[in-house]
């Protein structure tokens, strides 16, 4: 499988070119092209991964319910893949390391690739971020998306990002929510709701903008619904 | 920096993201340029307002006139931005044909002719554009952009492309519009109806569009007091 990302980091694309046999499993609504020798099987979960439970917490989490998994026939064939939002999209090879993924984020994986729905407490749901992230984990390929530019962060002690600005984080890293401010009433007030304070060792992938905030900056111009 | 065509010199500035063409145009040179589409020039260009199209046009939502400037008593530039941000390119037609998706035209020479094209109820209904295309033949420059990244594509055989996605194709190309997959993808891919393309030729999508970005922010509304 190979990967390709193109127009970074302003309208990203992923071209993936399966060999014969491959498959990978995309977010509903993720593709945007195929070439070559292409079937489509949309499914609840991946390959022998769970059922609807997991369907349902993903959905909850802000991805689809339904998962689509692309297979390339005899001849090898491609999927170009792509978000909804301008922004960028990366592409990471799992080697038995598990990642933390911010819901609304994944877009794809190859098939050693498994997802698991996280509950992160009803504390995240005051900020109005989603209450649940993804914990992928696994052997294989796995694509992100952003909304505006990605960039990595190595965490080495401790370090804070907005809970809205993150793509994704090493297992290995320690969390904790906590409020921005020194209070729940300047946190609040200040727009900054919660944070998510790491603690530890590996990368932090943070997105430059929180799309949550352009909704509502365009949402308050147009006429009620 | 500059291009150039048999006809123009021409430079595309802020790809991919907010593409905004500039063309040269010598002495008596004619450019025939999408109605609002013009963002600046110099003096001594002149202005002529054309309804282009006939009716289709008018239905499609699309403008129903196109401008053309002509430079007088010596050269002048014009700066050319495109509604949408996104990508732009460039084709020269050899008495050959391109279709565009409805909004993606920009600018072409005045020897190339622009038609609407009736798509037919039924692959312009589901295609989740409107019902025309627009149909650029003749020899000439062209220029069209997307919404979002643009992509080429080489097609020999076949090619399949959500609807919403195709920006052009050119006339070895043909497409219907169905499924990808069983009924139970139909219904909950969430990908809906697709655009098969078959023949040889060339193919531009675009790597976001516009009618899903709307449907992100429509929850953003306010919500009404009744």
């Amino acid at each position: 499988m190979q990967t390709e990302i193109v127009h970074s980091p302003g309208n990203a694309a992923a071209r993936v070119q399966l060999d014969a046999g491959e498959t990978i499993t995309a977010e509903g609504g993720s593709m945007i092209a195929l070439g070559g020798e292409v079937t489509l099987q949309t499914s609840t979960h991946q390959k022998g991964k769970g059922g609807l439970l997991k369907a349902a917490k993903r959905w909850l989490g802000g991805e689809s319910f339904f998962l689509n998994h692309y297979t390339a026939g005899g001849a090898g064939g491609e999927v170009w893949l792509a978000q909804t939002l301008p922004g960028d999209m990366m592409k990471l090879a799992l080697d038995g390391q598990t990642l933390v993924v911010q819901a609304g984020s994944f877009v794809a994986c190859s098939s050693g690739v498994g997802m698991e729905v996280g509950w992160q407490g009803f504390k995240n749901f005051l900020s109005g971020e989603s209450l649940f992230w993804l914990r992928i984990g696994g052997t294989g390929k796995l694509i992100l998306s952003s909304y505006g530019a990605i960039y990595p962060v190595q965490v080495n002690g401790e370090y804070i990002v907005d809970t809205g600005h993150i793509v994704a984080f090493e297992e290995t890293l320690q969390f904790k929510l906590s409020k921005a401010g020194k209070s729940w009433w300047s946190s609040i007030l200040g727009g900054e709701g919660l944070v998510c304070k790491f603690q530890g060792q590996g990368i932090v992938w943070c997105q430059s903008h929180n799309a949550p905030s352009f909704g509502f900056a365009i949402g308050s111009k147009l006429r009620s619904r | 920096m500059n291009q150039q065509t048999t006809e123009y010199e021409y430079r595309v500035a802020a790809q991919p993201d907010f593409s905004f063409l500039t063309v040269r145009l010598q002495p008596e040179q004619t450019i025939k340029v999408e109605a609002s589409a013009m963002a600046t020039m110099d003096t001594n260009l002149r202005m002529k307002t054309k309804m282009r199209g006939g009716l289709g046009r008018l239905i499609t939502g699309e403008s129903l006139f196109i401008n053309e400037f002509t430079a007088q008593s010596g050269p002048g530039e014009i700066g050319i931005a495109p509604g949408a941000p996104g990508d732009l390119d460039h084709v020269y037609l050899e008495n050959d044909t391109i279709f565009l998706q409805n909004t993606a035209y920009v600018a072409s020479s005045p020897a190339v002719t622009i038609e609407t094209k009736w798509q037919g109820f039924v692959k312009g209904f589901f295609s989740g554009e409107s019902l025309f295309l627009i149909k650029c033949s003749g020899q000439g420059d062209l220029w069209f952009n997307t919404f979002g990244g643009m992509i080429a594509i080489d097609v020999n055989g076949s090619y399949t492309v959500d609807t919403g996605h195709v920006v052009a194709f050119t006339s070895g190309l043909e497409y219907r519009v169905g499924r990808i997959g069983g009924y139970k993808s139909l219904f909950f891919s969430g990908e809906g109806l697709v655009c098969h393309f078959s023949g040889t030729g060339r193919l531009w999508i675009q790597t976001r569009k516009i009618g899903a970005f709307s449907n992100w922010v429509y929850p953003y509304r306010p919500q009404g007091r009744d």
